[in-house]
């Protein structure tokens, strides 16, 4: 019926995925579109919808841990970090400090990981294609020292409920230690390649600008807030495991465009690798798992857990019931608040600028459909 | 850091059920129980104090027992937080027979997904909600709830709530709890 | 040479040089197609093609006999006659072209005395099969990168045609020989500095390179024109596009390079093609260079370029050059 009405109006819908380019996965949008310009775009989730909340629900809590690592493939050790440390809340368990900075170490290159592959991927939405490989070089060897150390690429499940699984060695150290020295060596490549290059700031400049009551209208967390100038860290405001014990700061943007997204996970790269050389310099001795009981009883009640996943605030939520099985456990992933946004971002802005908008927010779509 | 406010009186000031609770068990600061028509109220208050949406979700407990006396047996949980200080708050409210509760997704436009969500999972319908169609699951089968428990498996809010909240009887073992 | 007279000497010179010039599209095809990937590869730190042949040398003939393979779909609800019409659109007119550029002195197929017109009206008639393609794909991104390809020609080439006038107007003809011949001492580029850089950018946004390469822009458009197509009919779009650029680095070449002018070479009159070939291969290597360097500009950054930047640039420069002329 409304077919004829928008022919009129020379207005047309336009399915963007779910195998586009540049959804990055299967996400579709639906564009509603006159000419070039976006007038209404409604993302379409679900696609890879696994219900990890049920199978959360369905068996001991122990069993869902290696669920935490599909939900963000990218950057999956803050997600098992997030899920040991909430069963931790909850039922009280102590854990060494070896594991805990261990535990920190891993989610910060794991971070650095993430972000690299993202400012890769952004480019590549922008049409520049040699930053990808030069991100993926570069994220070769944080997945090279994290595949000796855990025992998986990309989908870890590495930390244990009172520890990690495996204490780490003289050669991690040397290697991270490598790595760091590495990557201060390369962003002067970033920088003259990407930074500076004057058709990328024109792209990314003043495009997308999310301002401080819309992000809290929509709950925005991670680098897409900090962009737009509120200073809001997971693991400043609300500390955890050993992150109080390091000096580091939070990068913000000044008015929370493409650019200033991007230039904060620039600077997130660098403080993530000051985390690192820090905790390795002060990496205790000791055991790296504490005596846990194998059956964990998850006494009556809720409990939260938040821990700063490179995306922003992933927030675990658990209702127990006396057994070892949660009652309900609610994820609350980052991706999917940031991208709630879109439909009033995307309003009358040409679909380039809305790629460079998506490709900013650094999506990844198996965390936002779980 | 910013300097430490309490938020428990702005909420008490406004007539809401709000109980401070132990942050290191919990993970948040302040428990609001509200009743069906204080959602709304509650949500504009929250803005208007600064608070940012973290979630909305629901969940599935046995009906008529307990606190949750005459209502469908499901419970919609929002939990807000602040960007410049550490303060969680979770609201909890149950669902009325009719499973509709009014929608806060014009205050907080960030709660249109979730609520969404919620209905996919729990099939609560949110009154006033533009757009309250299925979002990540499928259109063609939108009576299909999956998180909705079996009935045996069911239990009731009070089982599932710390036990100082519980009456007295469960007292003595919320000690015995914190103590270890 | 004037008087039309095709005698049948002069028709079956035309033929074998039209047979050599479509044997040479589709040996620069492959050449440039092996080293695009070549050169991406080193510029992204990779080795690039390593498997078929040493250094992967056939990788692209290789290549090709797949294409050749390939089923040619036709998807549902297309217009067929114009979408099997278009790629032969867009390779047919960009054969014209080679035969009135002087390769070297005695190396034409033939000499127009409107040589440089010919080569422009022929480039034009390109834009036509992406319009064709993109339209005939029923094909909603294919109908923007077809939309943008018309809108991007028309606001780039009269960027070129100006910074083009501007060499024509200093020697008097449109004859690509004579334009040459007019080299003799001095190339054109230190006369007419600004008129190349002008002709360079606008021929980069002509040939669809990036980051002008709006019409096939992969990110926004998944493939832009040639979304639909398959097998031989992309491959079509594929060596018009490299004989496109052939094109623009070869006038680039003849009217500011010196074309064949060159430190001696016995033969001259033949082998200057030589000295031809470096100078349009090191064109094609920095448009290369530009392409896996640069980020995609956006569609109206395009045209305001074109129409801020480029076009008064070259009105004043074409003005300035008929001034100096006159004196």
């Amino acid at each position: 019926m409304l077919e004829s009405e928008y022919q009129e109006q020379n207005r047309f819908f336009l399915n963007m995925g779910p195998q586009h380019p540049s959804t990055h996965g299967v996400l579709l949008i639906v564009l509603e579109m006159e000419g070039e310009y976006v007038l209404d775009p409604q993302p379409v989730l679900g696609f890879i919808h696994r219900m990890h909340e049920k199978m959360g629900e369905s068996r001991p809590c122990q069993g869902f841990m290696p669920n935490t690592a599909r939900m963000d493939y990218v950057c999956a050790l803050p997600y098992n970090h997030g899920y040991v440390s909430l069963i931790e809340r909850k039922a009280g368990i102590e854990v060494p400090k070896r594991a805990e900075y261990i535990r920190v170490i891993t989610s910060e290159l794991n971070r650095v990981a993430s972000h690299l592959l993202w400012l890769g991927a952004y480019l590549l939405d922008l049409g520049a294609f040699t930053p990808i490989l030069y991100g993926f070089d570069d994220r070769e060897h944080i997945l090279d020292i994290l595949e000796r150390i855990t025992g998986s690429r990309l989908t870890y499940c590495y930390y244990r409920f009172g520890g990690v699984y495996k204490d780490v060695d003289d050669k991690f150290i040397e290697a991270t230690r490598a790595f760091i020295k590495r990557m201060r060596k390369r962003y002067v490549i970033y920088e003259k390649l990407v930074t500076k290059n004057i058709i990328f700031i024109k792209r990314a400049e003043n495009i997308g600008i999310v301002s401080p009551d819309m992000a809290l209208r929509y709950g925005m967390t991670g680098p897409n807030l900090r962009g737009s100038g509120i200073a809001y860290d997971v693991r400043k405001n609300e500390p955890y495991s050993v992150y109080p014990e390091f000096d580091f700061e939070i990068p913000v943007g000044e008015q929370g465009d493409c650019l200033d997204r991007y230039m904060v996970r620039v600077q997130e790269i660098e403080q993530s690798l000051r985390i690192i050389e820090q905790a390795l310099d002060r990496l205790p001795d000791g055991p790296v798992r504490s005596k846990v009981k194998k059956n964990i009883k998850l006494t009556p009640g809720d409990c939260n857990f938040a821990v700063e996943a490179a995306r922003g605030e992933l927030s675990y939520y658990l209702v127990g019931d006396g057994t070892s099985t949660p009652y309900r456990l609610k994820v609350r992933v980052p991706s999917y608040s940031n991208l709630s946004c879109l439909p009033e971002l995307g309003r009358g802005i040409l679909l380039p600028d809305l790629v460079s908008i998506l490709g900013s927010f650094d999506l990844v779509i198996p965390e936002m459909d779980r | 850091m910013a300097k430490k406010k309490d938020y428990k009186n702005d909420f008490l000031h406004q007539r809401f059920d709000a109980t401070e609770t132990d942050y290191d068990q919990r993970g948040y600061h302040l428990e609001v129980v509200l009743d069906v028509n204080q959602v709304r109220k509650f949500a504009q208050t929250a803005y208007d104090l600064g608070f940012y949406i973290v979630f909305v979700a629901g969940l599935h407990v046995r009906p008529n027992e307990g606190h949750d006396k005459g209502n469908s047996g499901l419970v919609v949980v929002y939990q807000f937080a602040r960007y410049d200080q550490l303060y969680r708050i979770k609201a909890r409210v149950s669902v009325p027979n009719t499973l509709e509760i009014p929608s806060i997704s014009d205050i907080y436009q960030g709660a249109d997904w979730h609520e969404r969500e919620t209905r996919d999972l729990y099939g609560v319908v949110f009154d006033g909600h533009p757009n309250m169609k299925p979002l990540l699951l499928s259109e063609e089968d939108p009576d299909f709830h999956p998180l909705l428990k079996e009935e045996k498996k069911l239990k009731s809010l009070d089982e599932i709530s710390w036990p100082s909240e519980a009456p007295e009887v469960a007292k003595g073992e919320a000690e015995a709890e914190t103590g270890r | 040479m004037e008087t039309i007279s095709i005698l049948p000497p002069e028709l079956i010179r035309m033929v074998i040089a039209v047979i050599i010039i479509i044997s040479f599209l589709f040996l620069n095809a492959i050449m440039m197609g092996y080293a695009e990937r070549k050169i991406a590869g080193h510029v992204q730190r990779r080795p690039g093609p390593m498997e078929v042949g040493s250094h992967g040398i056939l990788q692209m003939i290789v290549d090709g006999v797949k294409l050749v393979g390939k089923e040619l779909l036709i998807p549902f609800n297309v217009d067929r006659t114009l979408f099997r019409v278009a790629p032969l659109l867009s390779f047919t007119p960009v054969i014209l072209p080679l035969l009135v550029i002087p390769f070297s002195e005695k190396l034409q197929a033939r000499d127009l005395n409107l040589g440089l017109i010919f080569i422009v009206t022929m480039g034009s008639v390109n834009v036509m099969a992406l319009l064709v393609g993109g339209w005939g794909s029923n094909n909603k991104y294919s109908m923007f990168g077809a939309m943008r390809a018309v809108a991007q020609s028309i606001a780039y080439e009269i960027p070129i045609l100006l910074s083009l006038l501007a060499v024509v107007l200093m020697c008097n003809t449109f004859s690509l020989k004579e334009i040459v011949a007019a080299q003799q001492n001095i190339w054109f580029v230190f006369l007419q500095p600004v008129a190349f850089l002008i002709y360079v950018v606008a021929g980069l946004a002509e040939t669809n390179r990036n980051p002008f390469d709006l019409p096939e822009a992969e990110s926004e458009l998944t493939a832009g024109f040639h979304t639909e197509y398959s097998g031989m009919g992309f491959s079509l779009f594929f060596i018009g596009e490299y004989t496109n650029m052939f094109i623009v680095a070869s006038v680039a070449t003849v009217l500011f390079l010196g074309g064949w002018h060159g430190p001696h070479l016995p033969y001259g009159e033949y082998l200057g093609v030589v000295w031809f070939f470096l100078k349009v291969y090191l064109l094609l290597f920095l448009m290369i260079m530009v392409r896996w360097t640069y980020p995609r500009v956006r569609f109206d950054q395009l045209l305001n370029f074109a129409w801020k930047y480029l076009v008064p640039f070259s009105l004043v420069n074409l003005l300035i050059t008929a001034v100096l002329v006159k004196l």
